[in-house]
């Protein structure tokens, strides 16, 4: 056994690390329990959330169709399970629980990491998944859950969790274990609603990569339902326009570019309004809209320049 | 051989998917992604990023593939990211945590139930935290 001395330092070092995490605190405990948030009722639960008990190492699939059930999506976690888990891992990786997510339809976004978060969310209706370590930091035991309430005078969450229908967990032990694994959640929605606590960078990301996955036509109402709560962005608006143009409705997808260029003196709205304007026939104002872009100058002057050479070539 | 086979399927993905790359570049719509990036990309720094995209893509794809994901289900994944996460998970694939309830080694049972019945951890089903 030459890797005997090696093993034995892993194990101290395994043993310094569990004095260390047994050291660790639960701040955000104390601090709801002291003062819980405003405006948020006592006690939450989403008991019309759907349960489906985990097979061998398939929470992810299991916790994704229990958080997509009251979005309106009635999927099984076995037909999610060719979208999220991987056999190689024994599990699911989070990048591919929110892309599983934007592929069934569903806009994921990302919440911030605070149990206010949380309760916010829930109290909206909306059930969260969450990334758990149930071990210890240097034995970490990772595990999808899906938050559907909380109750402030039993100071516990309420969740949907592997083999456990209805798990009462104080917040103390929640917050630990969910700290423990970088304090990661998200909310599914259905396309036009938002996240009850997520800002507009995390929308916007969850967006832009939602136009991506999504079936066709899902992400307009998305973006728009955006628009109108962030309606100096420029991302969003463009995401309107290009959504629009994928699902076919040029007219609107016209009328988005025009307020983007409008609004925001964009060098991309203004070339992609002349595409299509060219599209339609209508040389001269994709010409102007062409130039306009070029003018403006920016990242995307060479896609300008070369909109305009199509241009010209065209008539 | 492992290896030489990931570069082999990921060379081939790369070639396969190129077409596809040659056609939007004639489509000149600017999506909201580079947008999204703010776009601190001249030409040349584009064409090398959507280079690198292609790898990671490729890379991820052939990955997926050996950690037991059939073919089909790994295209299907991979067309789903955006750039940001598929180079994300190009780098993380392997060390990302991937929840799935792991099975927990016998000699760190009894330090897992101390710390349940502790309330700081959660393991096991049928541990009530003392408090």
């Amino acid at each position: 056994m030459v890797f005997l001395p090696q093993r034995r330092q892993l194990m101290f070092a395994g043993g310094a690390a569990t004095v260390l995490a047994l050291a660790g605190c639960a701040a955000q405990t104390a601090l709801i329990r002291d003062t819980p948030p405003a405006g948020l009722p006592r006690r939450v639960e989403l008991s019309a959330t759907p349960y489906y008990p985990q097979d061998d190492y398939q929470c992810g699939p299991a916790a994704l169709a229990m958080a997509l059930g009251p979005a309106g999506f009635a999927v099984r976690p076995e037909t999610l399970a060719g979208q999220v888990f991987l056999p190689g891992r024994h599990g699911s990786l989070q990048i591919e629980m929110l892309s599983g997510a934007r592929r069934t339809g569903a806009l994921a976004v990302e919440v911030p990491g605070t149990l206010e978060a949380l309760m916010r969310e829930t109290a909206a209706g909306h059930p969260v998944v969450v990334l758990l370590n149930l071990g210890l930091a240097w034995a970490p035991t990772w595990h999808y859950a899906v938050v559907i309430g909380y109750d402030l005078d039993e100071a516990a969450f309420l969740l949907r969790s592997g083999p456990m229908e209805r798990q009462v967990l104080p917040f103390r032990t929640f917050e630990l274990t969910w700290v423990r694994a970088g304090a990661w959640a998200f909310v599914a929605l259905p396309a036009g609603q938002l996240a009850a606590s997520a800002d507009e960078a995390a929308t916007t990301r969850a967006l832009v990569a939602f136009e991506k996955a999504a079936p066709p036509g899902k992400a307009a109402p998305a973006y728009r339902a955006a628009l109108a709560r962030w309606p100096d962005s420029l991302t969003l608006a463009m995401g309107l326009g290009n959504s629009l143009y994928a699902a076919g409705d040029r007219p609107g997808a016209e009328a988005a570019f025009r307020e983007a260029a409008r609004h925001h003196a964009s060098a991309a709205a203004w070339n992609n309004l002349a595409v299509i304007l060219l599209e339609a026939g209508r040389i001269d104002a994709a010409r102007a809209a062409a130039r306009r872009a070029i003018e403006l100058g920016g990242p995307t002057i060479d896609a300008a320049r070369d909109t305009l050479k199509r241009i010209d070539a065209a008539r | 051989m492992k290896r030489f086979k990931q570069i082999l399927a990921a060379t081939l993905i790369v070639s396969t998917t190129h077409v596809a790359f040659v056609q939007t570049a004639q489509a000149t719509m600017i999506g909201t992604e580079q947008v999204a990036q703010g776009a601190a990309s001249r030409s040349g720094q584009d064409a090398r990023n959507h280079l690198n995209d292609m790898f990671s893509r490729a890379d991820v794809q052939a990955r997926l593939e050996n950690l037991g994901v059939n073919a089909a289900d790994a295209r299907d994944r991979v067309a789903a990211l955006t750039d940001e996460d598929a180079a994300r998970l190009s780098e993380q694939i392997d060390k990302a945590p991937a929840g799935g309830f792991i099975e927990v080694i016998i000699f760190i049972f009894l330090v897992l139930l101390l710390t349940d019945i502790l309330g700081f951890t959660k393991v096991f089903p049928f541990t009530r935290s003392i408090r």
